[in-house]
Parts: structure tokens; C-alpha cells; sequence
């Protein structure tokens, strides 16, 4: 039963065409619930089926070659799995806002930044042309990139990777959507300037109640900025927690990520590995996923079985069989 | 005693007409055993350090020794027997092997190229080496687009060791790859230095600069704007930029 949440995913199966017959399964089983004004942290390591789940909510799948095969996808009570181009014309860019992978290929290099910037605003066609430059100067103020009057006529090869980024952030804004999907917004930036667009997605929530999902496989930054944290690995969604009681985690694979910070230990001490690889498309193990990496299984993790998410307290759900016998 | 000793370097570039100070009339010791970490934003110049120290880039003014004994020679760095001494790990793992070759090969190439042994000899030792970096034999066989990146990381680390080098210079080599990887090639690294390697780690992430570093060179525009024992910088910063560095680590504030 889909309530009133802003976004619900609900088992959610993402296929790709492999050939005319085969089917691989990229995302299976994934779940996820946001609520208005909520920073959500979702993470996993490569190849974890991040990047795709994100793609579903602004419905560029089919470029890759992707489809949903099974599962419930709603937005603001629209399904979006059904939605005609027409009703995606209203969402993608105006009510999802999207800040894709890899900052320094963000912005076309062939159009000024203002162009881009201006592309973005009239996606509404009843905005007032003669307001647009006006406009785009707010939203650059909004991201906080200084001489924004200078700004709109370069290109974005003379910005640096922190003003790009805010440009691309200026562009997911410029309708006030309802949803920002930030897809590791900060992955190849400096620490200084990650703090800076951290503030900046914190400054967005704060001011205009938007829900963020941010993508990352830095758990330390987004136990800072995130108020719920969603661990992937291989295409599922192993657990959600709050990002204050991430130590209480009731999965050993997120346990086993949080223990891989190498801030936890002193310079130059053992750190803790994950033991192995993680699983690759297509050879997952039957059962949960992470049974072949993990120090607790039992013979019952790896029988063949659906695993959902568990409530096993308020807003903490795992998917993890032996989750009342993990102590850290 | 320092194995490689950089006085008064400066790097200068071209651009349009504008001169572009890279490296600005810097000092720098790598002591024997020791693992010195540089530390700074993108364009701050550590990079272009880097490449100096390895012999890949020229230097305007200055001068780069090792063992006492420079390793400039006209146009030529590094010549003869001191070529396999100090190697390079580079960034980008996706770039740095060549697709063509299974990792095998590429690091039987390199074992062949500087410890001289024949053909079957060197794919023997590759195997033992990629082996001892946590590469299996069975994934040894394979191409690079069939690794991850912290396994093609490792890779690249494997060939720069197969030239049996006294120094290691890593120009951000956990950038690339994700968290549980990083960790993974951190105890890597440790247990290198175990062995005796001397390594310069080129990072802007300064927790993988506190965790294995033993001093630390913090570089902005071009100069060391600040040094020290690693405890030293990380617990007691002088200068405001290392202070503004490292409360931007995340995690740090809430502690």
C-alpha cells in the first residue's frame, strides 16, 4: 500500500537487454521511502546499482539500454513506471531535479554557462523571457558563485570543478523542484570545496524544503549531512538508518563499511578490509549477496530466498536474517 | 640520509603570454625508510612536484639529487642504473595500464625490461608478485577492463615494485576508487613501508595523508606553506589554510 510519501520505491527490479533474449539484472529488490525536506544518503560501492536507481526517477534508463521490469515507482502519487512522455515533461527537470556523476564533464562545452542557465529557466514556457537573465543571476547568487554577471558569458572550461558543480546545482534549482538527485556530487573535488557544496545542498533544504538524495561511497560524508542513510550492495537495498545510530547497524556489510574508515584507526594501524569483491552482475549469489563476503553466515543465508527489508525499530529496517544476533 | 633532495625548484608554464608560477622556489627531503606526504587543493602545484621528483618533468630553476647526485642530465633525467630507482603509481587506474595487455604480461614486460630475466622467468615473478598484492593468479590472466579499480590499482602499484625501486611516488592514488578498495590498498602501502620503502603520497585527502605519513608538506600556490611531523600539522596547525584543510574532513566537526 503506496501512502503519501513524496517518493516511494518499492522492490524495484531494473533489466538491461543483454541481447535479444537475455536479461541481466542490475537492480533488484531496491526500496527506498523520502519524505518532504529529507536528505537521503544512499551508498554502496561501484558497481552497486546506485547510479541506475537514480536514473529511474528522472527516466533516462532507456538510454542505457534499461528498463524497469518489476516494482512500484511514485512520485507525489504519479506512477512513474506507466508515465507518458508527456507527464515526464512535468517532472524531469522541473519537480526531480538532477546533479549527474562527474562534476568536471558536467556543463555542454559548446554553450556559455548563461545559455545553459537559460535553457533551464524557460523548461517553464510561461516564464517572461525578458526576466530570464534576471533570473539566472538569483540562482547563480543562490549558489554562490561569485561576479555571476561575468560568469553567464564564459564557458565552462575556464571554471574550476567547484563552480561547475554549482553550476550544474543551478540548473537542477532553477524550477525549485521538489527532489534534488545528486549523484556523487563531489567525487574528484577537494576537501575544502566538498564542504563548501555540502553546505550549499544543506543551505538548498533548509530554504526552499527540498528533499535531497545524495549518492556517495563516503560514508563519513554522508553520516555528516545526511539524515537517513540507505546502504546498496549488488542492486538491493541492505538497510536503512538513521545516519546518528549508523554504529547500532543491524548489517554486517554496513558494519564492515563503517569500519573501513581509515579515520577510526591510528596512522600507520591494521585497517579492516572487506573481505573479497563485491559480487558482479549476473553471478550473484543465490540468497543474500553479501553471504560470500560476510563473517557471520549461516548455512540459511544462503538458501534461495527473497530478502526484504525488516522494520526492526523506528526508521531502521534491515534485510539481514541474523540481524537480532549482530553485536559489533 | 636523504635519498632525494629537491633545492630551490620552480616550475614555470606558458600560457598566452602570461607566465604561470607552478612550483615557486621550493625545498624538499625524502629521508631513507621515511613516508613524506604533500598535501593541497587541485592547482596548488603538487602534481607538477610530483612529476619533478620522478624525473618526468623538468624543472625551470633548481635542482633534484639523488643520493647526493643530480639526476638531470641535459635534457635527460634519471639515466642508466638510477632509471629503476624511484617509480611512479599514477591516478587514474582506468587509464594508467594498457587495455590491450592481459596484467600478466604487462607486469612480466616491465620485470623483464629491469631485473633482466628471460621470458618464463619473469612471467613466474609477475605471478608472484600480483600474487603478493592480493591479485590471484587466475586474475592475473585477465585484462584490465575486466578488474575493478581498486584491483587495477594494485596492479599499477605491482608494476612500478617490479622494477625493485628504493622509492615509490603516488600521485593520489586513492581518488579513484571507492572506500572499501581504498582501505584495502592503505594496508598495502603499510606494509611496504614495513619493507623499507621510501614513498612520496601526493593526496588532497588528508586522512589518507594522517594515516601514512610520517611528515607532512602542506602546498598552496605553488609553495610549502606549511611542514611538520604528521602528529604536529594534524594536531597543532599554524598556518589558517591547513586549519580551514582539516575541518573540512568530514566527519572531523562532529567528533
Amino acid at each position: 500500500m503506496l501512502g503519501n510519501h513524496l517518493l516511494e520505491i518499492k522492490n524495484l527490479k531494473i533489466d538491461v537487454r543483454v541481447t535479444k533474449t537475455r536479461r541481466l539484472s542490475i537492480v533488484d529488490t531496491a526500496s527506498l521511502i523520502i519524505e518532504p525536506g529529507e536528505i537521503i544518503g544512499l551508498i554502496g560501492e561501484s558497481g552497486s546499482g546506485k547510479t541506475m536507481l537514480c536514473r529511474s526517477l528522472v527516466g533516462t534508463l532507456g538510454r542505457r539500454g534499461a528498463y524497469i521490469a518489476s516494482g512500484e515507482l511514485k512520485f507525489d502519487g504519479i506512477d512513474l513506471i506507466t508515465a507518458k512522455q508527456s507527464v515526464w515533461n512535468d517532472i524531469r527537470g522541473k519537480r526531480i531535479g538532477y546533479v549527474p556523476q562527474s562534476a568536471l564533464a558536467g556543463p555542454n562545452p559548446v554553450m556559455t554557462i548563461g545559455a545553459q542557465l537559460a535553457e533551464a529557466i524557460l523548461q517553464d514556457e510561461n516564464f517572461p523571457k525578458s526576466d530570464v537573465e534576471k533570473r539566472s543571476l538569483e540562482l547563480l547568487n543562490i549558489v554562490q558563485i561569485r561576479r555571476p554577471e561575468t560568469v553567464l558569458k564564459q564557458y565552462q572550461h575556464e571554471l574550476s570543478g567547484g563552480m561547475k558543480q554549482r553550476v550544474m546545482i543551478a540548473c537542477a534549482i532553477a524550477q525549485q523542484p521538489q527532489l534534488i538527485v545528486a549523484d556523487e556530487p563531489t567525487t574528484g573535488l577537494d576537501v575544502t570545496v566538498q564542504a563548501e557544496i555540502m553546505e550549499l545542498l544543506k543551505q538548498i533544504r533548509k530554504d526552499f524544503n527540498t528533499s535531497i538524495i545524495l549518492v556517495s561511497h563516503d560514508l563519513p560524508l554522508i553520516n555528516e549531512i545526511c539524515d537517513d542513510i540507505v546502504i546498496m550492495h549488488a542492486g538491493t537495498t541492505v538497510e536503512k538508518i538513521p545516519s546518528k545510530s549508523i554504529k547500532a547497524s543491524k548489517h554486517p556489510y554496513t558494519l564492515a563499511l563503517y569500519n573501513s574508515r581509515i579515520d577510526l584507526v591510528l596512522p600507520k594501524g591494521q585497517l579492516k578490509t572487506i573481505n573479497g569483491q563485491p559480487p558482479s552482475v549476473g553471478s550473484w549469489p543465490e540468497g543474500c549477496r553479501f553471504s560470500e563476503r560476510c563473517d557471520f553466515v549461516k548455512d540459511k543465508c544462503r538458501t534461495k530466498q527473497d530478502l526484504p527489508l525488516i522494520e526492526i525499530g523506528s526508521n531502521h529496517q534491515t534485510s539481514c536474517l541474523r540481524y537480532d544476533e549482530i553485536a559489533r | 640520509m636523504n635519498i632525494i633532495e629537491a633545492k630551490d625548484v620552480s616550475v614555470t608554464f606558458d600560457s598566452y603570454g602570461d607566465v604561470i608560477k607552478a612550483v615557486d622556489h621550493v625545498n624538499f627531503v625524502l629521508p631513507k625508510g621515511q613516508t613524506i606526504g604533500i598535501v593541497g587543493e587541485s592547482g596548488s602545484g603538487k602534481s607538477t612536484f610530483a612529476r619533478v621528483l620522478s624525473g618526468l618533468q623538468i624543472p625551470t630553476s633548481g635542482s633534484v639529487t639523488f643520493m647526493d647526485k643530480p639526476i638531470q642530465n641535459g635534457k635527460n633525467t634519471y639515466e642508466g642504473a638510477l632509471r629503476k630507482e624511484v617509480q611512479m603509481v599514477f591516478q587514474d587506474p582506468y587509464g594508467s595500464l594498457n587495455p590491450r595487455m592481459r596484467i600478466v604480461k604487462a607486469i612480466a614486460e616491465a620485470i623483464r625490461q629491469h631485473q633482466g630475466l628471460d621470458k618464463k622467468a619473469s612471467r613466474v615473478a609477475a605471478l608472484d608478485l600480483l600474487e603478493s598484492m592480493g591479485i590471484s593468479n587466475l586474475d592475473a590472466q585477465k585484462f584490465p577492463s575486466k578488474l575493478s579499480g581498486g584491483q587495477r590499482q594494485r596492479a599499477s602499484v605491482a608494476r612500478a615494485l617490479s622494477a625493485q625501486p628504493s622509492v615509490l611516488i603516488a600521485d593520489e592514488p586513492t581518488s579513484a576508487i571507492d572506500q572499501s578498495a581504498q582501505a584495502q590498498l592503505l594496508g598495502l602501502f603499510n606494509d611496504l613501508i614495513k619493507k623499507g620503502l621510501s614513498i612520496v603520497l601526493v593526496s588532497h585527502d588528508l586522512g589518507v595523508i594522517r594515516y601514512l605519513s610520517d611528515y607532512v608538506y602542506v602546498m598552496k600556490d605553488g609553495i610549502f606553506v606549511e611542514s611538520g611531523k604528521s602528529e604536529e600539522i594534524f594536531n597543532n596547525p599554524k598556518e589558517e589554510y591547513t586549519k580551514k584543510l582539516i575541518s573540512s574532513i568530514p566527519g572531523r566537526s562532529t567528533k
